[in-house]
């Protein structure tokens, strides 16, 4: 579904990403993990196109979306839930799912607001209050809901366990694991290697802007080299 | 009492104008971040248009008004597309300079079409309504009402219409509203022709009400940064309480103090309201 061929992403003369390549299957969640600054949220962000790629093509469904300006990727059908939440502090939580739903025309965004008020009730309590005035965990409830309400084809989370109580990690890691048994496509970057592994189909472990090793979620747990420096076992 | 009533209907209509042309600057700053310094002499562009249609080519009022606005809404694009898009990824001292350097071209341009003379846009709205020894002139009246009808429809744009909440949603977090798929190459057109049409409004009302000279439009948009400020920045219901707060202080001082103080007045509340809360009266902390 998603082809990402020699990826190049530079900011400014400095280069940081050298040439990456990577897919993703349809109904697959693949995890992409490394340290802080090996490059994984910078390839996430070119493919949004918040960033320009310097080189390389990516490709969803066969069509080049490389370098388009980020709404046309929106329509093109990814949508990412960003690192760090997002959401519109002083908007309602209501209001916050229906920009989820921007890019939309159809009649059934009032069916789907209702399904994510279901999977998360706790959003149906909060619905009138200003998305700012949420807890932590509860606004990353409200960016993941926000970014289904697009119904993409490709769902991206971006470090979604980041600065989340333990208990709350181990939700979201079971909301991941709901969407993806929906039958959603995801991309899912994590600095909580165990976690996203555990989640992933297949995953690819980034270092210093390149991909060093890549295989299924099992595969890349059990390798020495991964285990010892991101799993800490 | 009778004499206080009278004075606060004279500051609410000022203050209308005020809140126009604060709703304006308060939606370019908080989608871009930017001092839009040429809309006072943008809005006093409007008036003169509006003067010029009238006297000129004999328009009724109302037809007259209504061309400038779709004028108002085609030169927000053209400030937008060739003033402050080319500066828009540069550092913004950039913009405020551009912001400057536009006052002064609008400031020229108006005193080259329009001459240095006063004007005062003519209408036939003289008479004088008496409600309990409340005197207030038919003019004043349309002005507040007006003025009243564009705050509720703005207010209503920016909260029910999916543009609007992409409006909102830019202003607040620019990355999420590209997450979102919001084109934020076409949402500061949409805002600059909004703000440029109600500041052309701001100008008809000052022109009819008072006149329009050259430096008055550089006077109105430091009343407007006055009031957003006071309001709490970014902020729609701020711009509201803001610039009715600063007409009515405005009109009492002139009142009961003194019309040539009222401004030192209204700046010295506008200082002791932001000496307690620094956010502004709607500001949040």
């Amino acid at each position: 579904m998603l082809n990402i061929t020699d990826l190049h992403v530079s900011y400014g003369s400095i280069e940081i990403i050298h040439g990456i390549s990577l897919e993703v299957r349809q109904g697959e969640c693949v995890a992409l993990i490394g340290a802080n600054g090996a490059g994984k949220s910078s390839t996430l962000k070119a493919i949004c196109g918040l960033v320009p790629a310097a080189m390389g093509t990516i490709m969803l469904e066969g069509r080049d979306i490389t370098n388009q300006s980020g709404h046309s990727i929106v329509k093109a059908g990814i949508t990412m839930c960003p690192e760090g939440r997002q959401v519109f502090p002083q908007m309602t939580t209501l209001q916050n799912l229906k920009m989820g739903a921007y890019t939309r025309r159809d009649a059934e965004q009032a069916s789907d607001i209702e399904e994510m008020m279901d999977m998360f009730p706790i959003l149906r309590d909060r619905a009138s209050q200003a998305a700012g005035t949420l807890s932590g965990g509860e606004q990353e409830m409200l960016a993941i809901a926000r970014a289904l309400m697009a119904r993409p084809k490709l769902c991206i989370f971006d470090e979604p366990s980041l600065g989340l109580a333990p208990k709350i990690v181990a939700e979201v890691g079971e909301t991941i694991k709901r969407i993806k048994e929906m039958g959603k496509t995801i991309l899912l970057v994590e600095q909580n290697s165990a976690m996203a592994l555990r989640l992933a189909d297949r995953a690819y472990l980034f270092e210093a802007g390149e991909i060093v090793l890549s295989g299924t979620g099992e595969e890349l747990q059990s390798h020495p080299s991964v285990a010892k420096a991101y799993l800490g076992h | 009492m009778i004499e206080i009533i009278q004075q606060i209907i004279n500051g609410v209509a000022i203050g209308g104008v005020y809140v126009l042309i604060a709703l304006g600057l308060t939606t370019v700053f908080g989608i871009l971040g930017i001092a839009h310094f040429a809309h006072g002499s943008v809005s006093m562009f409007g008036g003169y248009l509006t003067f010029f249609f009238v006297t000129a080519w004999g328009l009724p009022l109302i037809a007259a008004i209504m061309v400038s606005l779709v004028v108002g809404l085609m030169l927000g694009v053209l400030i937008e597309l060739l003033a402050y898009r080319p500066v828009r990824d540069a550092n913004h001292i950039n913009a405020f300079i551009v912001a400057l350097g536009l006052t002064m071209m609008v400031e020229g341009l108006n005193l080259e079409f329009f001459g240095h003379e006063q004007v005062v846009i003519p209408t036939d709205l003289d008479r004088v309504f008496n409600i309990g020894g409340v005197t207030i002139p038919e003019l004043r009246l349309y002005v507040i009402l007006a003025a009243a009808m564009l705050i509720v429809a703005m207010t209503l744009f920016v909260e029910k219409t999916k543009t609007g909440q992409a409006i909102r949603a830019v202003a607040e977090n620019r990355d999420a509203a590209i997450l979102m798929g919001v084109n934020v190459n076409t949402i500061p057109l949409v805002v600059f022709s909004i703000s440029t049409a109600l500041g052309v409004c701001a100008g008809v009302m000052v022109g009819s009400l008072f006149a329009i000279a050259p430096g008055i439009g550089e006077g109105l948009v430091v009343k407007g940064f006055a009031v957003l400020i006071l309001g709490g920045l970014g902020s729609i219901p701020g711009a509201v309480v803001g610039g009715l707060v600063l007409g009515i202080t405005e009109a009492l001082a002139a009142g009961f103090i003194s019309s040539a103080y009222k401004d030192v007045i209204a700046f010295v509340v506008m200082i002791g309201v932001l000496l307690f809360r620094p956010q502004g009266l709607m500001g949040k902390a």
